[in-house]
C-alpha cells in the first residue's frame, strides 16, 4: 500500500515538473499580449508624436498672443503640415484591431461605474461626420471624458487626447485639432 | 468757433444721454473694504447674444461702485467655435470697455472651449489648460479644466494645493461637484477632487455649466457656488435638492465676491440688476474641516 501511494506521489511530481514550465509560459503568454499590445499602442502615439515634432520644426510656435488670428493660423497650419506629412493616413494606423480590442475591454467596466456613462453622454457632441487627419470641428463641443475612465486608459503625451464622438473614442491632437484615429463604437 | 461750441455741446448732450442711457449701478452690498480682494465671476458666457451684452453692461455698471480687480470665467467662454470672429463677437466685443480699462480675466476651459484658448493673452491661462496665479498675498486661486481630469493634472494639484500654505484656496473649473440641475452633481469629478481639496483646506469651489446659479450648503467645510448663467439660462431647471441654500433660474447673473483676512462676502447680480443672493461665510478652519470631514 506504502508503495502504492509513493508511486501516485512520484507521477503525480513527474507530471506536475512536466506541466508546470507549460502552465507558466501559458501564463505568462496570457498576460504579455496584452502588454505587448499597450505597448504597440505607445509606440505608434510616440511616432506620431515625432512626426509632429518634425512637421513643426522650423515653424514658428504656437505662441500666447491676444490676436484671435494668429492662434487661429498657427494651428491650422501645423493641421495643414501634419496631414501632408501624414498621408496616406487610414482608421486603424494607430488604434489597430487588437489594440481597438484592448481599448474596449479597458473601458467596458470604468463606464459601468455609475455616474460614467451620464458623463459621457452629457457633453458628448452627438454624431457628425468627421475622419482621420482632419480636423475637430470647432462648432462642436468636446466630450468630457471622466477621471475614472482617464485613469483606466494608457497615457498619454501632452496635448495628445482622448475624446468620445457618439460612441467612438478619439484620438485627438489639441495643438494642431486634428483627428488622428479613432475606434468605432468603442462605447457599444 | 462756432465749429468747436457745436461739437462740445455735442459731446456734452452725449456724455448726458450716456450717463442717463446706462444701467443703474447696482447696490452692491459688499463691505468693500480697502484691503480686500475684489473679484468677479461669470460663467457660460460666450454666445455673443443680447443677454450676454445686457449682464456685461451691468458687470460695468457694479465696477463703478465695487472696484474688482480681476473676473474668473467659469467656461464655455466661446461657444459654437472659436475662430478669430468668435473671439471679437463673444468676448472682445461685450467686455470691451473693461478689457480697456485693464482689468483681467482668467478662464477655464469648458466643453464647448477649444483648448487653444489656452494661448488666448486676454484670457491669462499662461498656455495652460490648468494653473494658478496668487491675486494677493493670502490668497490663492487654481483653474482646473474639469473636461479632462487626468493624472497629469491631479499630480500637479496636489502639489500646488501643497505649496500654498495657510492662504485662503479658491478653486474654480467648469463642471460643479454639486448641483441640483439638469447635469446633476460630477460624481466621478467629485471623487478625484474632494478628497484632495478635504486634504489640502480649499476654501470655495466656483463652478458654470448649469444655466443658472446656485449656492451648495456647505459639504464637509467647503463653500460650492455654481454661476453658469451669464449669457445662458435654462429657466426653472433647479430641481431644489437638500443641497441647495439659494438659487435663482429665472434670469441671467453674475456674481461679485469680496475676501477678508476671516470672510468670504459674496453677492449674486440678475442681468436686471438685482440681488438674488447675498451673504458672508466665515473661513472654516483647517481643524473645523477635519472634524467636518470625518464626522
Amino acid at each position: 500500500m506504502r508503495v502504492f501511494t509513493r508511486v501516485i506521489h512520484t507521477i503525480f511530481c513527474l507530471m506536475l515538473a512536466v506541466a508546470w514550465p507549460h502552465a507558466y509560459a501559458a501564463q505568462k503568454s496570457a498576460v504579455n499580449p496584452d502588454a505587448q499590445v499597450l505597448q504597440d499602442f505607445k509606440a505608434r502615439v510616440d511616432k506620431y508624436v515625432e512626426l509632429r515634432n518634425k512637421a513643426d520644426d522650423g515653424a514658428p510656435p504656437i505662441k500666447k498672443t491676444d490676436d484671435s488670428t494668429e492662434l487661429r493660423s498657427a494651428q491650422q497650419g501645423l493641421a495643414e503640415r501634419i496631414g501632408a506629412a501624414r498621408t496616406p493616413a487610414k482608421q486603424g494606423d494607430i488604434f489597430t484591431p487588437e489594440i481597438a480590442a484592448r481599448f474596449r475591454k479597458l473601458l467596458r467596466p470604468e463606464v459601468n461605474e455609475p455616474g460614467t456613462k451620464a458623463t459621457i453622454k452629457d457633453d458628448n457632441p452627438g454624431a457628425f461626420p468627421f475622419k482621420v487627419n482632419g480636423p475637430y470641428p470647432s462648432k462642436e463641443p468636446l466630450s468630457t471624458v471622466p477621471p475614472n475612465v482617464l485613469a483606466s486608459l494608457p497615457p498619454l503625451p501632452k496635448d495628445i487626447e482622448y475624446r468620445f464622438v457618439n460612441k467612438h473614442l478619439i484620438l485627438r491632437d489639441a495643438r494642431a485639432n486634428l483627428i488622428i484615429d479613432y475606434i468605432p463604437n468603442a462605447l457599444s | 468757433m462756432h465749429s468747436r461750441l457745436h461739437t462740445r455741446f455735442v459731446i456734452a448732450l452725449a456724455l448726458l444721454v450716456g450717463a442717463i442711457g446706462a444701467p443703474a449701478a447696482q447696490d452692491v452690498s459688499l463691505p468693500n473694504q480697502p484691503d480686500s480682494l475684489k473679484f468677479a465671476i461669470i460663467g457660460d458666457s460666450g454666445t455673443g447674444s443680447s443677454s450676454q451684452h445686457k449682464v456685461a453692461e451691468m458687470l460695468i455698471a457694479a465696477r463703478a461702485k465695487f472696484p474688482y480687480e480681476f473676473i474668473l470665467m467659469m467656461g464655455d467662454n466661446l461657444y459654437s467655435g472659436s475662430g478669430p470672429k468668435d473671439y471679437q463677437k463673444k468676448f472682445e466685443v461685450p467686455y470691451k470697455p473693461l478689457l480697456d480699462s485693464g482689468l483681467k480675466f482668467y478662464a477655464a476651459l469648458g466643453n464647448h472651449d477649444n483648448t487653444d484658448e489656452k494661448n488666448y493673452k486676454p484670457f491669462n491661462m499662461g498656455g495652460q489648460r490648468y494653473y494658478t496665479f496668487k491675486p494677493k498675498n493670502g490668497v490663492r486661486v487654481f483653474a482646473l479644466d474639469s473636461n479632462y481630469m487626468d493624472q497629469p493634472q491631479l499630480q500637479w494639484l496636489e502639489k500646488e494645493l501643497t505649496a500654498s500654505g495657510s492662504d485662503w484656496k479658491i478653486v474654480f473649473f467648469h463642471h460643479p461637484l454639486y448641483s441640483s440641475g439638469m447635469h446633476g452633481s460630477d460624481i466621478q469629478l467629485r471623487a478625484q477632487l474632494e478628497p484632495l481639496f478635504l486634504k489640502h483646506g480649499v476654501d470655495v469651489v466656483f463652478s458654470g455649466h448649469e444655466h443658472f446659479y446656485e449656492r451648495i450648503k456647505p459639504q464637509k467645510g467647503i463653500y460650492y457656488f455654481t454661476s453658469g448663467g451669464a449669457a445662458k439660462l435654462r429657466e426653472g431647471d433647479v430641481n431644489k435638492t437638500n443641497l441647495t441654500a439659494k438659487s435663482f433660474d429665472t434670469g441671467y447673473h453674475f456674481m461679485v465676491i469680496e475676501l477678508t483676512k476671516d470672510a468670504l462676502h459674496f453677492q449674486a447680480i440678475s442681468d436686471q440688476g438685482k440681488t438674488v443672493d447675498s451673504g458672508t461665510l466665515p473661513r472654516v478652519t483647517d481643524q473645523e474641516k477635519k472634524k467636518l470631514s470625518t464626522s
